[in-house]
């Protein structure tokens, strides 16, 4: 029927005593999109990353266009007319899209022509309906805009099998539906798409076969249209995961309350953000992302800069403490805590251990004095934690905590900050990058935190994520909360309120 | 996942980053640099004209006679209090270039002590010991304010501050500290209870005064909370902020106790292989400072190791001119050597060869 562009098989890759890949074959044909599904660490991106040179398997074998084939590294792949899309985009931020394209070219040893670059570039644009500027500066534009410029560079350099990672995790739902498109237009074309992923809805949109992988093997192949939901959730995770069930604990008293919270600037994000929050209850702020839901969570957590308004935290004597000012130590010790955003640079020491970036919650109490750190301590306390929150990937405490996959360090994360005893957590995007499994478990422990007494605030682009459950939503938009909804919130009135700015 | 990547050497070998290290391999692999080193050290000294049946001989001068020992131990001292000075601000992600400037603001203020017969004899040393840590960490703290207040980098403070400290230096010994004596720019002679002593069998009590102020510091990094928080403040400033540690804090008390532990070592070499303020007395141990600490990784235990290693490395090479003329450039040609063998072997460490299919 259609020919086969790409046909692994028997591949089987190992790092260190660790099997990423065991006996993996996987075929592609021209012209159809195909996805490879599967959670963090099942092995697909390992996959691709041998397609595309950047790992050598140690048995099996690669063939392209029937022909046998092995890379020396990425730019042999590329020559064979494999392009692959990161998830972190390979592009010079400083350059121009055109210079970007340029670049890939020059260094693939073709000899460019500036003037049929730019040529190439608008006309892979319109093919792909996006307006691409090429004279853009690469940093000006959007996430949604990079990434087009990526796919126009894979292209531009005559890539006829199209590889991307992950392609949806940093795109809003609308940016996701244009992609569909674009991906099912270059299918049109003949070339062959594969994308990697781990959310079904991508699966489901745009794809002719899923292959889908569990632990490094491969589970099942199948036809995604005649696949239901549920099914493919089994497939991959291996059993059924129910969504935690929003709790009827009625909530308490007041105990945080922002009013007027505003920015430094006065072009800055923060325009008078104002919401209160009760303990026992999980308040979901709705919002696309940009409307000043990082600077909140900075105010909150110690960072921001705020020029007018007020934070007020409630102590246990009705009083009210003004933290708007405060410092993230003194902040702690009234009682917040935060799950940032931004793991890697917000809420691990990446180079440090497991057990110590765990133990750091408690260096005050609970690890030794100012004069000796208690060892033995820190690694009880530590393995504790791990087996609580069901943290896996660590084979020894002292392992550096960046190894860990972004599921089980948000675990950690998270395991931590509930255990300093908050009366109030700030969570911002704490499922972002994560599988069906583990962003359950996290939501899981959201909700017993709320269940014991702690206000939770929710802060996430993920609609479905706020919805599921908030007991209150807030729909942040343009710097200010411009709606709120008791649960369960009627999904059409929330997302216009979230698009019309008033 | 860390992205590995993979190039070819040969057709059939490829590279790929290691994950762990034990400490088997570590040692392993310095040895092994160090072997190669001296082997081609050995080349180089050959092909320069001295026999090879002497080299070993010589060797085994360096670590056997008493008298290279005790030169060793006395020239180990300073090195080891500037390589600690050095570790210490790089835990805390400060660049101390001005090591140099803070060892000659501590011998400033160790001799003006003397100069001025502060305090009895009996504890004279101490009060000058005490007075160059002091002086030498004060030499830091405008640098420091500079950075944390105005975000102006310490790298450039730092150095241009040696040459203030310097000149500063001269003006005092070309003038009122001029050694009345014979004119010379050096400061008059430390009295006999103002040098620091040997204690028992060459080691001197310079020596001592390095080790237990090693031994406080990997109590301060190892084992305390300080050296604790220190390390978050390393690795990931920001988290370190948002998990509550007090990172302006912790930053300037190690850059004090960098200052302080530099202006020490210009005591102990005034104090121990000078016996008074000359005008060089500071000249190259900044650099060495650096360099031992970055070969030690800002452990404190491993900057006694490599600070003893680099000792040897001056001894041996000072033999080697006055017995054997070998020209200076030379010795420093081999110290070189040596280290970029150690400091390469990083490679193999985080590497290995992998055959391909």
């Amino acid at each position: 029927m259609t020919n086969i562009a790409v046909e692994l098989s028997g591949i089987r890759k190992t790092f260190g005593g660790f099997v990423a890949l065991d006996d993996v074959s996987f075929t592609a044909c021209y012209g159809q999109v195909h996805a490879l599904l599967g959670e963090n660490g099942a092995g697909k991106s390992s996959l691709m990353n041998i397609l595309s040179g950047l790992y050598s398997p140690e048995a099996g074998s690669i063939q392209i266009n029937a022909m046998p084939l092995s890379f020396s590294g990425p730019k042999d792949a590329v020559r064979a007319g494999v392009g692959m899309i990161h998830q972190h985009f390979k592009l010079v931020d400083k350059f121009t899209a055109r210079e970007n394209v340029l670049l890939a070219l020059a260094v693939d040893r073709k000899k460019p022509n500036t003037q049929e670059v730019h040529q190439k570039i608008l006309r892979l644009a319109s093919r792909l309906h996006c307006e691409i500027d090429p004279n853009r500066i690469v940093g000006t534009m959007s996430v949604a805009e990079r990434q087009r410029v990526e796919i126009i560079k894979a292209l531009a350099l005559g890539s006829r099998i199209l590889i991307l990672d992950e392609p949806t995790a940093v795109l809003t739902e609308k940016e996701a539906s244009s992609l569909y498109e674009v991906m099912a237009e270059i299918a049109a074309t003949g070339t062959c798409v594969i994308i990697v992923t781990h959310k079904l809805r991508d699966v489901k949109a745009v794809a002719a076969e899923a292959m889908i992988m569990r632990q490094g093997r491969v589970v099942a192949t199948v036809d995604p249209k005649v696949t239901t939901t549920a099914e493919l959730t089994t497939l991959t995770v291996g059993t059924e995961i129910p969504e935690p069930r929003r709790s009827t604990k009625p909530s308490g008293d007041c105990v945080l309350r922002i009013e007027g919270l505003s920015g430094r600037d006065d072009a800055g994000p923060l325009k008078g953000t104002s919401l209160q929050v009760r303990s026992g209850e999980i308040y979901g702020i709705a919002g696309v992302g940009g409307n000043g839901q990082t600077e909140l969570v900075d105010a909150l957590s110690g960072v921001g800069d705020i020029k007018d308004g007020q934070i007020l935290v409630g102590t246990t004597s009705r009083e009210w403490t003004d933290a708007t000012r405060l410092s993230s130590a003194q902040l702690l010790d009234l009682g917040l805590a935060w799950i940032p955003a931004d793991r890697q640079n917000c809420a691990l020491a990446t180079r440090l251990s497991v057990q110590d970036n765990y133990a750091i919650a408690h260096i005050r109490s609970g690890i030794g004095s100012r004069f000796w750190i208690n060892r033995r301590a820190i690694r009880k306390l530590a393995s504790q934690a791990v087996a609580a929150a069901d943290v896996h990937g660590v084979r020894s405490l002292a392992q550096w905590v960046g190894l860990l996959s972004g599921g089980n360090a948000q675990k950690l994360v998270v395991e931590r900050e509930l255990s300093r005893s908050p009366k109030i957590i700030v969570a911002h995007s704490p499922c972002r990058g994560l599988d069906v499994r583990a962003a359950a478990a996290v939501h899981g422990r959201l909700l017993e935190a709320r269940d014991n007494g702690i206000a939770v605030i929710l802060i996430s682009e993920d609609l479905d994520e706020v919805l599921a459950i908030s007991d209150r939503i807030g729909v942040m938009s343009n710097g200010r909360i411009v709606a709120e909804f008791n649960a369960p919130g009627d999904r059409q009135a929330i997302g216009d309120a979230m698009v019309n700015h008033v | 996942m860390t992205r590995l990547s993979v190039t070819s050497l040969m057709p059939s070998y490829t590279l790929e980053v290691r994950m762990d290290n034990p400490l088997w391999r570590r040692v392993l692999v310095i040895s092994a640099a160090l072997v190669v080193g001296l082997a081609l050290s050995v080349a180089i000294l050959v092909i320069a004209g001295v026999p090879a049946e002497n080299l070993a001989g010589e060797f085994a001068v360096t670590l056997l006679d008493a008298h290279s020992i005790n030169a060793v131990l006395v020239q180990a001292a300073p090195l080891i209090l500037v390589g600690a000075a050095a570790a210490i601000a790089f835990r805390a992600r400060y660049w101390n270039l001005g090591l140099e400037g803070q060892m000659i603001a501590g011998g400033v203020a160790a001799t003006a002590m003397s100069i001025w017969q502060v305090g009895p004899e009996a504890s004279r040393l101490v009060v000058m010991g005490v007075a160059a840590a002091v002086v030498g960490a004060a030499w830091v703290i405008f640098p420091t304010i500079l950075k944390l207040r105005l975000m102006v980098s310490e790298i450039i403070s730092t150095l241009l501050l040696n040459y203030i400290a310097m000149y500063f230096m001269y003006h005092l010994l070309f003038g009122a500290w001029k050694d009345p004596r014979d004119s010379y720019p050096y400061s008059p002679e430390y009295k006999a209870f103002e040098r620091l002593p040997e204690l028992w069998h060459g080691i001197g009590a310079g020596y001592v005064l390095a080790l237990v102020v090693v031994a406080l510091l990997v109590w301060l990094t190892q084992l305390s909370r300080f050296g604790f928080s220190l390390r978050f403040v390393h690795d990931n400033p920001n988290f370190a902020r948002r998990a509550g540690l007090w990172v302006v804090g912790i930053t300037f008390s190690s850059v004090l106790i960098s200052g302080a532990l530099a202006g020490t070592a210009g005591f102990v070499v005034s104090a121990s292989i000078q016996g008074r303020l000359t005008q060089a007395f500071f000249t190259g141990y900044g650099f060495s400072g650096i360099l031992i600490a970055f070969l030690a990784r800002n452990n404190p235990l491993m900057v006694v190791i490599v600070g003893m290693l680099y000792a040897i490395l001056f001894v041996t090479g000072q033999n080697l001119q006055v017995f054997y003329q070998v020209p200076f450039a030379v010795v420093q040609l081999i110290q070189a050597i040596i280290v970029i063998c150690i400091a390469g072997s990083d490679f193999f460490l985080n590497h290995r060869l992998v055959r391909r299919v």
